[in-house]
């Protein structure tokens, strides 16, 4: 019988640690929830109050954005996941058992990503799915609609679960970096919500040229089913979002080799 | 078996581990020795690849810890009994370890069993009693059936019970063949429990050698008991012997063998009540050897008044 370690393995091992945890349980509840449950809120105001709604607003009503309004907060759950996902194991001392066992950490790093890209495609998609056909189901017969038929429409809630895969990847990457719970979800924490506070005092000069980079507004791209000024289109949106997370994660990844466990 | 050869470990400014060699071969049980500090954990945590040596290398079988295909296999290790997710279930964490090495459920249930905490399984390891723990880290460590075993300060936290249990353990793995490696800072706990011993300090090796050899290089003293102990004091000293410890009950002497200070005390025409060679004690022979070695000593307090 063989019995190496294979690649198979380690992602056999690394899924049941994964749903053999309270953290991860409760993180997909919490995203599944905000982003469902905040979808459900936002679309049954708009329907209330769309009587009333000025004609200008009427005009560049989004029936899909306002539908995946959730993500904003769904973006915080899956980075917790993510950072989690490798701190925990720095924080309990378990990177040591974990080691022992699979001591290749290359392999290890992959197989972990693997686990967590697939559980939060899932997840993500879940949810954006969700928000969206629940948003349609309470705008209609009131509010304008938009159907998964439309090519673009389509395209933007697949991405939005896309960006939130990759969010959760971005913060396991910092994670692989910092070893360190707290640190780590502050860090990430500020990519999101504290570099674009900080644009805001920049010259409107600089801020058409740089505030396009940052990963909120890379997400704000890729899931917006018609292009925004100043931002990048929705495939070059995804492409920089993805070398993010790439280089994030390598820097991690080489850094977990190198270092003492 | 276990190979460590010129291994040096430099943490910024401070050096754990000073130039170790040694090897622990199979079928006895190697005890690791030395003070808190001494290096004893991390030449442990290297020997499984967690650390990175800054020079030399420890090998398990002839090969690096990182380089083994099927590590679980060939070696089991409890090194942190409380470092394990607090989340997860006893069975679960098992069952984990033993999927990535594709070591069937069944094994899991067999060490759970065999630890004593079969009971116990479906519960979270946070709630564990360190006792618990340890059981729950050789649970671990078996998982693989593996050939070299290690064991970092084992007793940490077990009852009475469980160190007979563990004593008896380490044995029966010895006497099947295996490698067992088994690091304390007791040397009384050694002393029943190992073969062969090594001893370190400052993270440099003191000594090497069974128990039995250990001790018969220990200095040993005579404990005399005569009719004048003024005269036989002189006397011994002028042939060099140390008497540390002199009183009307008796003078214990050192530096001098049984024979000799008999002749001293028959020349000096004092007549003896007693004369007893006394070996020193193992946990003599170790506070000897590690006493410029210890890290952290108590002797440097000083106390203001």
């Amino acid at each position: 019988m063989n019995r190496d370690v294979t690649f198979g393995s380690i992602v056999r091992s690394e899924w049941l640690k994964f749903r053999s945890v309270r953290s991860s349980i409760t993180g997909v509840v919490v995203t599944l929830v905000l982003t469902i449950g905040l979808a459900a809120l936002i679309t049954s105001v708009i329907r209330t109050h769309w009587s009333t709604t000025s004609l200008a607003s009427k005009a560049t009503f989004d029936p899909v954005s306002s539908s995946l309004v959730g993500v904003i907060l769904a973006e915080f759950a899956v980075g917790v996941i993510g950072a989690l996902f490798v701190t925990s194991e720095y924080s309990s001392g378990s990177m040591r058992t974990t080691l022992t066992a699979v001591p290749k950490r290359i392999e290890l790093t992959l197989a972990k990503l693997f686990v967590l890209v697939v559980s939060m495609l899932v997840v993500g998609e879940v949810a954006c799915f969700a928000s969206f056909l629940l948003g349609q189901s309470i705008y209609s017969g009131v509010v304008p609609t938009a159907s998964l038929s439309n090519g673009p429409t389509l395209h933007a809630v697949i991405m939005a679960g896309v960006y939130l895969t990759l969010l959760a990847t971005l913060a396991f990457g910092l994670g692989l970096i910092i070893r360190h719970s707290a640190a780590t979800i502050s860090v990430f924490v500020g990519i999101l919500l504290i570099l674009p506070l900080i644009f805001a005092f920049f010259p409107q000069s600089w801020r058409n040229a740089g505030q396009k980079y940052l990963p909120s507004e890379l997400g704000r791209a890729m899931t917006s089913p018609s292009a925004v000024s100043h931002d990048f289109g929705a495939w070059t949106a995804l492409i920089l979002m993805v070398v993010y997370v790439v280089v994030i994660a390598a820097i991690g990844a080489v850094l977990f080799n190198r270092r003492d466990a | 078996m276990i190979k460590v050869e010129h291994l040096t470990k430099k943490y910024q400014g401070t050096t754990a581990v000073d130039g170790l060699d040694f090897e622990v071969r199979p079928g006895v049980v190697t005890g690791f020795l030395g003070p808190n500090g001494s290096g004893k954990s991390t030449t442990m945590r290297i020997i499984l690849g967690l650390d990175h040596p800054t020079k030399g290398r420890a090998t398990v079988k002839g090969k690096r810890y990182a380089e083994l295909r099927d590590p679980l296999h060939e070696v089991g290790a409890l090194l942190d009994a409380k470092a394990i997710h607090p989340g997860r279930t006893a069975r679960n964490h098992l069952r984990a370890l033993a999927v990535s090495n594709r070591i069937p459920y069944s094994r899991v249930d067999e060490v759970l069993e065999f630890s004593g905490i079969a009971s116990v399984a479906h519960k979270k390891v946070g709630n564990f009693s360190l006792g618990m723990s340890q059981r729950l880290g050789i649970a671990a460590a078996l998982l693989g059936d593996p050939e070299v075993l290690l064991f970092d300060e084992p007793v940490n936290g077990l009852d009475p019970e469980g160190i007979r249990w563990i004593r008896d353990f380490f044995r029966s793995l010895a006497n099947e063949g295996r490698t067992v490696f088994v690091s304390s800072h007791l040397m009384s706990e050694m002393a029943v429990t190992a073969d062969q011993i090594i001893v370190i300090g400052r993270g440099k090796l003191i000594t090497q050698g069974s128990i039995d050899e250990l001790t018969a290089t220990a200095k040993g003293t005579v404990f005399v008991r005569a009719s004048n102990h003024q005269q036989l004091l002189a006397a011994l000293k002028t042939h060099g012997g140390e008497t540390a410890d002199a009183n009307d009950e008796g003078i214990a002497v050192s530096d001098l063998t049984a024979e000799q200070v008999g002749q001293i005390a028959f020349d000096a025409g004092v007549v003896l009540y007693e004369l007893t060679p006394q070996r020193a004690s193992l946990e003599e022979v170790f506070m000897d050897l590690t006493s410029d070695a210890v890290e952290y000593g108590s002797s440097g307090v000083r106390h203001e008044s």
